[in-house]
């Protein structure tokens, strides 16, 4: 027979989202809560980000990963919350019914609430199609950071990292610190994907290249990689015959984009939305199913871990009060100029957040809020950047009287360059 | 040191390991030599996966021919083997009255009572995503998908098992004769066989020259492909084949038995070692693909791929007793059908060998194979059962496809035994599901140093050169170090 258990909260997952949840529920009067993580340790990827950066919005102070996740895992140890490592989850039903595995069987929880909290996954080669051969000498930038910072191994002696995003950034610079050439970095968009901070003191610090409106058109190499060919894009990122060039390396990173983990929320039957590949969520972060919340990265990816841990303490919180909800109020798309809206769904604005990621740098714009044809508020933005949310505290926006479809877009002068 | 044995076979594809297979249920003394570093390391890799029912044979080749020997097969290879085709049926889909007439002409071949002509109606409501330009499909219920990677091994193991010894790392260079025996040369040492199957794909004419013997040269016709998430599960249950045009079969799509959806192959001029794909390639795989199925989900690909075939000009098998040497057998230009044929091919195969003098004796005992179980498909009473024999059924090592260790351990020890990530991949589906090995890579290199005993600078992908790591990251020195 399977292990069965009765609980208050079981949160999938021990990363940032889940350490902060389950905190969180607890705080607020949950009493029995389980973390199932399939890792033999808690903090998900925080591990192995060991440059600093994180915590500067939650604790006024610039943390590493590992001194971020232990700040968690110190307050975990001090409560009740049971931790389950190497665990993993293999289904979940509408009725929060979740089965896991583990060296000691079939677990069964059957639960008040379920957090889903698993996080996302790197894109990889086939999702972008580059062409070209399959080698040894292809890594997610993530799966090098692991390799390098946690296992101690270089992937190679001389790289081209595709994708300015601040993994591929981080990257640049670790790989140059370990005596590894960075070829250079490629970006297919015509500015910068991460943070200018990372820009500033991953790349330029190291005199290291970017090439925007460029990308990776072929992969050469039968065994391991020992080549690609780059190409400069066009508007709407498509090579320019003519222009390929050939660059020498025996190893391509790939930082081309996270999406959110959701075959669990899949099996469970949860709504998932196509801008954001995590669940429809209201502003405490539950789903669409009575009694499941998703947060963190498995929501929506954020750019900063101190974003991630808000919305889970406030996902934690409702889990453990798990009171009756108001019906929907605000249903939240992206329009012109915006990627995705952080939650879609809106039920009560007097708590809360509004998180909004641009899907291109834009210079003295405005933030615009529309609902049937008429714009009932707007905000300025001087800079804006698909790196970085804007957030908003719900009760800061105007919101009319009526309910309905609300489309937020975003108004500005297109930045090319960094 | 020369080594002797009765039978050598050279090549570890579906073919050389189906020959292996069948030549185990006899007293013999069996090598097989494989270039590369595993089994179905080259044709056998990249292809449909599908077991063409009778339907699809083209009479009067040899091809044909063997392609209806393989069938009957089949129940066999489940028996001793214990792998089990996916039956999912095909539809062979007509958008004119041309197209139809070649429906018809199928259908007489197959001779099947419960296949049938469909009209678009009747072909929606089996397959609703199918183009609503169609005339008429044809209806075959008896076609199956199977992994080529997990056939070949199926076979391989099962050779393993009745005694066939496999060398790895063996790239032959050419023959001698030595009284009635055959030397087999390669760089690492000599081998001396009674008879010599080459059976290399791609290599086989190649080897054929260097045996003296005259043969048409080979022509690689590369195959690109789409591999979908298993999120596009149910898009189409069965084989959908286009009307075939003069060079192949054209561009399918159909279900994986794993429950990803495989769209190509193309068919270009290429070389013997391009596996690259391209985006000329792509775009073509594409537009067959759409024809079919017109909201073909693209944006869940998981994996671009590419395959060879070694074709002849006569785009027919040629499988041929050596001129110079009388017990070296060449199989060469087995393209497509190749997969379904090769139980066929093993039998002829063994028949020419007999002809040749060869005397089989049935074993008094064959070993049956049985399949290692497969976390991912147990169902929940027998996980537990598993997970209580051994903790390691318990520890999932691969997300995606839901693979356990004591599956990793099973590869690294099975016979012949993984070697490498591919290795691992085909045996087990380690890195072959959405995330493509971002999540398992993170630890399976540790796992498998381990179990192997290995340095980080033997870890391979999948050939020889294939590194996955230059070395380590710098290390920390110990500050108290008295300096020399």
């Amino acid at each position: 027979m399977p292990h069965h258990i009765d609980c208050d909260v079981v949160v999938i997952g021990g990363g940032p989202a889940g350490m902060a949840s389950a905190l969180s529920a607890w705080n607020h009067g949950a009493r029995k809560i389980f973390i199932l993580e399939r890792n033999d340790y808690l903090g998900g990827i925080l591990n192995q980000c060991i440059h600093p950066g994180f915590g500067l919005q939650v604790f006024g102070e610039e943390l590493t990963g590992p001194e971020y996740a232990a700040r968690y895992i110190d307050q975990l140890a001090k409560t009740s919350i049971e931790v389950m490592t190497e665990t993993t989850v293999l289904d979940l039903t509408p009725n929060k019914k979740i089965t896991a595995v583990n060296p000691e069987g079939v677990w069964e929880f059957y639960s008040e609430s379920v957090i889903l909290s698993m996080g996302c996954r790197e894109k990889t080669r086939g999702m972008i199609f580059i062409p070209g051969f399959r080698p040894a000498g292809i890594y997610t930038a993530g799966l090098a950071q692991y390799l390098v910072n946690v296992e101690g191994y270089l992937p190679g002696k001389k790289v081209v990292i595709l994708g300015s995003g601040d993994i591929g950034l981080i990257m640049a610079r670790r790989l140059t610190l370990e005596g590894v050439k960075v070829e250079a970095v490629v970006e297919v968009r015509p500015s910068l994907s991460g943070l200018i901070r990372n820009y500033v003191q991953c790349l330029l610090d190291f005199e290291l290249p970017l090439l925007l409106s460029h990308t990776v058109t072929n992969i050469f190499g039968k065994e391991r990689v020992e080549g690609v060919e780059i190409s400069r894009v066009d508007q709407s990122w498509q090579p320019i015959p003519g222009t390929e060039r050939l660059l020498n390396c025996d190893t391509l990173l790939l930082s081309v984009g996270l999406l959110p983990e959701n075959e669990i929320s899949r099996k469970a039957g949860v709504s998932l939305c196509h801008f954001s590949h995590g669940p429809f969520v209201d502003e405490s972060f539950s789903t669409d199913l009575d009694g499941i919340y998703a947060c963190g990265n498995v929501a929506s990816v954020f750019d900063l871990v101190d974003y991630v841990t808000l919305v889970s303490q406030k996902a934690g919180q409702t889990a453990a009060e798990y009171r009756d909800k108001k019906p929907i109020k605000y249903q939240l798309n992206p329009g012109s100029g915006v990627g995705l809206v952080i939650p879609q769904r809106v039920r009560q604005v007097d708590n809360g957040w509004l998180f909004v990621r641009p899907d291109q740098s834009f210079r003295d714009g405005k933030v615009q809020f529309r609902t049937q044809g008429k714009v009932f508020d707007k905000k300025r933005v001087a800079v804006c950047r698909p790196s970085e949310m804007i957030r908003y505290d719900l009760k800061n926006i105007h919101w009319p009287e009526e309910g309905g479809e609300v489309i937020v877009e975003i108004i500005g002068n297109p930045i090319e360059g960094i | 040191m020369k080594k002797a044995y009765d039978v050598i076979i050279i090549g570890g594809g579906v073919v050389g390991c189906a020959i292996a297979w069948f030549l185990s249920h006899f007293d013999l003394k069996i090598l097989l030599l494989e270039r590369e570093l595993d089994v179905c390391c080259g044709v056998s890799k990249a292809n449909t996966g599908i077991l063409h029912s009778r339907s699809y044979l083209t009479p009067g080749t040899v091809k044909g021919e063997l392609h209806q020997r393989a069938l009957s097969w089949f129940p066999e290879i489940e028996k001793e083997l214990d792998f089990h085709p996916t039956v999912t049926g095909a539809l062979t889909v007509a958008f004119n009255q041309d197209d139809l007439n070649y429906l018809k002409s199928i259908k007489k071949i197959g001779k099947y009572d419960d296949a049938e002509i469909l009209s678009p109606q009747e072909s929606r409501i089996l397959e609703p995503n199918l183009s609503d330009r169609i005339v008429a499909t044809y209806y075959d219920p008896h076609a199956a998908v199977v992994s080529p990677f997990r056939l070949t091994l199926a076979f391989a193991e099962g050779a393993a098992l009745n005694g066939v010894k496999f060398h790895f790392d063996r790239s032959v260079g050419g023959f001698d004769q030595q009284g009635k025996k055959i030397i087999v040369h390669t760089p690492n040492e000599n081998y001396e066989a009674s008879y010599v199957v080459n059976a290399t794909g791609l290599s086989s004419v190649k080897i054929a020259q260097k045996s003296g013997d005259r043969v048409p040269d080979l022509s690689a016709f590369k195959g690109e492909y789409f591999l979908l998430d298993k999120e596009s599960q149910g898009l189409v249950k069965k084989i959908l084949y286009p009307i075939p045009n003069s060079v192949s079969k054209g561009i399918l799509v159909s279900p994986t038995p794993e429950g990803n959806i495989l769209a190509g192959p193309n068919f270009e001029s290429s070389c013997a070692d391009d596996t690259s794909t391209t985006p000329q390639g792509l775009n073509e795989v594409k537009a067959g693909a759409q024809k079919l199925v017109p909201q073909f989900p693209f944006n869940q690909t998981i994996q671009i791929f590419a395959g060879i075939r070694p074709t002849l000009p006569e785009r027919d098998f040629l499988i041929f007793v050596s001129k110079k040497y009388p017990g070296l057998i060449h199989l060469c230009g087995i393209e497509s059908p190749g997969l379904t044929a090769s139980p066929g091919i093993a039998e002829y195969v063994g028949e020419l060998l007999v002809q040749q003098g060869l005397s089989l004796k049935n074993k008094d005992q064959i070993i049956f194979r049985k399949a290692f179980p497969v976390f991912h498909d147990c169902d929940w009473e027998k996980r537990e059962e598993l997970i209580a024999q051994d903790p390691d059924w318990g520890q999932i090592v691969c997300r995606c496809e839901e693979v356990t260790i004591a599956e990793v351990k099973y590869a690294l020890r099975m016979n012949p035994p993984a070697r490498t990530m591919d290795g691992l991949k085909r045996r087990i589906r380690v890195t072959a599901g959405r995330c493509q090995g971002s999540f398992c890579q993170m630890h399976l290199p540790s796992i498998v140093m381990n179990l192997l005993n290995i340095g980080i600078q033997d870890l391979l992908k999948s050939d020889k050169n294939s590194n996955l790591f230059v070395g380590e990251t710098k290390k920390v020195v110990n500050a108290h170090a008295t300096p020399h």
